[in-house]
């Protein structure tokens, strides 16, 4: 469960990026987030992976208040979290499969476990004959999937995905989406930050549009088209 | 902790893929070292050479060229009789020459040859100890009146001497040595911020993962005690061959006989590769110190 209180958010520089925002995702929920550049939706995600701490308000994620975590509690928090990236972050010098396993290390997964645990997850995302490729040598949708492996493999309870499909073909945005949905199915919380209108349409699921700082509407899709 | 095999080889990693600077860190620190090192041996050897002299605790008293011999016994009687003095050996001046023959090798004696009897140039000298240091110089002062006595081997001279070139390497070196210590660290931190830049992504993902900030942080630091480690062997290295060498060439040309290297090799090693470790550490934990404390966007960089 995610849950905004009150949240506002200043930056030192006077920029106000959210303000007095309330909202409650609960487990297993699959919402987009949509909104122009600068609305606020990447503070949204930087205040539930604590990279920055709320001006004012109250924020859970779990059964933690992130206000009252301390420094050294972040990186404890973010393993229940994957996060997936609009321009995939992968590293270049590493395989598909160590670049899966790298998540697996920094969290002191054992050998045998990170030896058990990849191929499963690349042949979630049908990667599994690509493991031993580079991702330059993959095509977008490919390393997307790439990605979204790295994000899994240490079963995370949320799924923040941050304009996913903004670099890859629209007919891959589907299947991208797809898979997010699949993930969903199984019990993860997923958070997806978009622009493309026509997957927000397509996949019938709860969206919230923040604009300005503010959250301006938060509805489920099938309701609207209802 | 189950990932430090892992996170070692990260650390050496850094070093291969970041050689040439590492190589720059190296040669930095090794030059540190060696000069510490020169520095502390100089000084280890002034003390021994002054513990030697002071640890004598006696003088050379000459008498006057062409003294009778009989002049000479009497001075050493007036000279046995002063308060001071706890032994007093004669060493009559044919013995001194037949020393110093001996001391120049049987080839070279033969220069000495036509200066032995009444053509020696030696005069009579009594090897004086004294019973309290406090009064050495009162009793040098009072061995200097006595009839027949020429000059006096004053140690004292001798011993402050050296203290004082001691004193002007000590200081010389501390200051030489912190200016090296802080280029060696700055050195050593920007390696290490190099290859924390060329593996900011990686960093970054770490991060998004959950990675503790030690977990970031050890490969840095075994990268910076990997430098020191090696720094510090070499260092001891080039240290013993130079002082060997040089030793080996004060001991041909001068009287003087430094301290030998074999009593000192191990701890001199051991100092060295504690130095190196603790300067590489230091650099690795400054240099990526800073950039963990960023928890804000551009560890994520949404």
């Amino acid at each position: 469960m995610i849950e905004f209180e009150n949240v506002s958010k200043t930056y030192p520089n006077g920029t106000e990026a959210l303000r007095n925002i309330s909202v409650k995702v609960d487990d297993g929920e699959f919402v987009f987030i949509v909104g122009q550049s600068g609305a606020g939706k990447s503070t949204f995600l930087k205040l539930i992976t604590c990279e920055e701490r709320p001006t004012s308000g109250e924020i859970i994620v779990g059964t933690k208040k992130l206000t009252e975590l301390r420094r050294g509690e972040v990186p404890y928090l973010r393993r229940i979290m994957g996060m997936v990236f609009q321009d995939f972050r992968l590293i270049n010098k590493m395989t598909v499969y160590e670049n899966v396993a790298f998540a697996m290390h920094v969290v002191g997964a054992s050998s045998r476990d990170i030896k058990k645990r990849v191929p499963y997850i690349l042949s979630l995302v049908n990667l599994e004959e690509k493991a031993q490729c580079h991702p330059r040598e993959l095509s977008g949708g490919e390393q997307q999937r790439v990605g979204l492996a790295r994000a899994l493999v240490n079963s995370p309870k949320i799924l923040i995905a941050d304009e996913p499909t903004g670099n890859v073909d629209p007919a891959l945005s589907f299947e991208i989406v797809d898979l997010l949905t699949q993930i969903n199915s199984r019990g993860t919380t997923v958070l997806m930050v978009t622009h493309e209108h026509s997957l927000v349409k397509h996949f019938q699921k709860r969206v919230v549009e923040i604009n300005d700082g503010t959250i301006v509407s938060d509805v489920c899709n099938w309701e609207v088209d209802a | 902790m189950k990932n430090l095999r892992y996170l070692l080889r990260e650390g050496v990693r850094n070093i291969w893929s970041n050689r040439t600077m590492s190589l720059a860190s190296v040669g930095v620190l090794v030059s540190c070292l060696l000069l510490t090192g020169a520095a502390f041996l100089f000084s280890l050897n002034i003390n021994a050479a002054m513990k030697s002299v002071e640890g004598n605790n006696s003088v050379k008293v000459y008498m006057k060229v062409n003294l009778p011999v009989l002049s000479s016994v009497k001075a050493g009687q007036e000279i046995k009789k002063l308060d001071n003095i706890k032994s007093c050996k004669f060493i009559p001046k044919d013995q001194a020459i037949e020393n110093v023959m001996g001391m120049l090798g049987e080839k070279n004696a033969n220069l000495l040859s036509g200066m032995t009897g009444k053509d020696n140039p030696l005069p009579d000298a009594y090897q004086v100890s004294f019973q309290d240091l406090s009064k050495y110089k009162e009793t040098v002062s009072q061995i200097k009146k006595i009839s027949g006595v020429e000059s006096v081997n004053d140690y004292s001279d001798i011993a402050a001497k050296l203290t004082k070139v001691d004193h002007i390497i000590s200081t010389v070196g501390f200051w030489v040595i912190l200016l090296l210590s802080l280029v060696s660290l700055f050195i050593i931190s920007n390696t290490i911020r190099a290859t924390m830049f060329s593996r900011r992504l990686e960093i970054n993902i770490m991060k998004s993962v959950g990675a503790t900030n030690w977990f970031v942080r050890v490969p840095f630091i075994v990268e910076g005690v990997s430098i020191g480690l090696v720094s510090g062997l070499l260092g001891s290295f080039l240290l013993q061959l130079l002082y060997g060498s040089l030793t080996r060439t004060l001991t041909s040309i001068t009287m003087f006989t430094p301290l030998p290297m074999d009593a000192l090799a191990a701890s001199i090693t051991g100092w060295f590769i504690l130095a190196g470790c603790l300067f590489g550490a230091l650099g690795g934990i400054i240099s990526i110190g800073r950039y963990l404390k960023k928890e804000g966007g551009d560890i994520v960089d949404w």
